[in-house]
């Protein structure tokens, strides 16, 4: 037994190095000093969801609670009416509102927010040259993920506020239906790369007008 | 109908366990590129389970623990360090299943679902499955696994153990192989 333990040491000291070099030399390999979710941020003094939750009545449908997980970190939720109410506003032709797709590439080319700009947290670097110069002019910043479950919009503002010291908590939101919702409403969805052009079948029938 | 002969038993007895380190060694090898190759899913999945709130350990789990099932999965298909790559896998499975039923019981809670009906993605590097199918596939891995740290020698393997074993100790007396 005292061999097997000593052999399962040494595989786990090998084993151990091995892995750290291949995440240092794989190009896909984390960054082990980034914190890629904001955990080591200061939070709002107290429990913020608790406190929140406390003053007003019990929260218990999906959306009040990831408004107020969405609040505690000064993040404000948007619905699916004032998404498309902003999705019309004349001011996004100039990119003064602006849509952020905080999902993967492969998920944005295969189909976006028409205009929405790339950005994931967990390579902000990727987004130097083009999104961010964007949140700095932008008026309105709509951020969304695929909905739901998802939490990539959450993470990807608060890296942008990283970014963009001057942007307040009144012009940075979450689109909290995401993707997902949006074609589930018929609305139009733009393929490859920004302002492509090129339109997922629209059906403007369906299409659901503010 | 006669009894099979002793070369028989002994061809089975020696083909298990190298079938059994191979399986393993494949399983392991194939989830822990698959996590490896893709990193940021899976520190996602690692941070759903809530176990550390610390982000550089956040990151040190979900970076190195892929490329260390790999490191034993290939141990484990050359028949190096065979006990202890097992031992390391024995480890590293009983806390993962204890991790992934806690979080299935909770789903099943939130939900209102019976616990095998429960599915969702554990972090294994297979995507979404059953937490019923997946507890019971961990429990015979765990069990694979010890029953290869209880094994003494074995055919085809680079060196089985590290460590030899002292001359007083009996040894499968297996002619051609390379154990040592």
């Amino acid at each position: 037994m005292k061999k097997v333990l000593l052999e399962g040491l040494w595989v786990a000291f090998v084993g151990t190095t091995v892995a750290f070099l291949a995440n240092a030399f794989s190009p896909r390999g984390l960054t082990l000093n980034r914190d890629y979710f904001h955990l080591a941020s200061p939070q709002p003094s107290g429990n913020a969801v608790t406190n929140h939750a406390a003053s007003r009545p019990r929260a218990n449908s999906p959306e009040e609670l990831l408004a107020a997980s969405l609040k505690a970190v000064n993040l404000n939720l948007l619905g699916s009416n004032e998404v498309l109410h902003l999705f019309h506003d004349p001011r996004r032709e100039q990119d003064l509102v602006i849509f952020v797709d905080a999902r993967e590439a492969d998920h944005y080319e295969a189909g976006h927010i028409p205009g929405a700009f790339e950005f994931h947290h967990f390579h902000p670097e990727n987004s130097l040259a083009t999104t961010i110069p964007a949140c700095q002019i932008a008026q309105q910043i709509v951020v969304y993920c695929n909905g739901g479950n998802c939490d990539e919009s959450k993470f990807a503002a608060l890296t942008l506020r990283d970014y963009l010291s001057d942007v307040s908590k009144t012009n940075l939101f979450i689109y909290g239906g995401g993707m997902t919702e949006w074609t589930t409403n018929h609305l139009p969805v733009e393929l490859g790369e920004r302002n492509s052009g090129r339109l997922l079948d629209p059906d403007p029938a369906a299409a659901p007008r503010p | 109908m006669p009894a099979p002969s002793p070369a028989w038993n002994r061809r089975v007895t020696d083909a298990a366990p190298v079938l059994s380190r191979w399986l393993l060694g494949f399983l392991f090898l194939s989830m822990g590129l698959n996590k490896a190759l893709h990193p940021e899913p899976f520190i996602n999945l690692v941070r759903q389970y809530d176990v550390v709130s610390n982000p550089y350990l956040l990151n040190v789990i979900s970076a190195v623990l892929p490329w260390f099932e790999v490191f034993c999965g290939l141990l484990m298909l050359a028949g190096i360090a065979v006990r202890g790559s097992a031992l390391m896998l024995l480890l590293m499975l009983a806390p993962f299943t204890l991790l992934v039923l806690k979080r299935a019981l909770a789903l099943a809670g939130a939900q209102a679902l019976a616990l095998c009906a429960v599915k969702f993605d554990c972090g294994c590097g297979n995507g979404e499955v059953f937490v019923c199918r997946k507890l019971t596939e961990n429990c015979l891995l765990m069990l694979l696994s010890a029953w290869l740290i209880s094994r003494r020698a074995s055919r085809w393997s680079i060196r089985f153990a590290l460590f030899p074993e002292s001359p007083s100790l009996p040894s499968d007396p297996v002619p051609g192989h390379f154990v040592k």
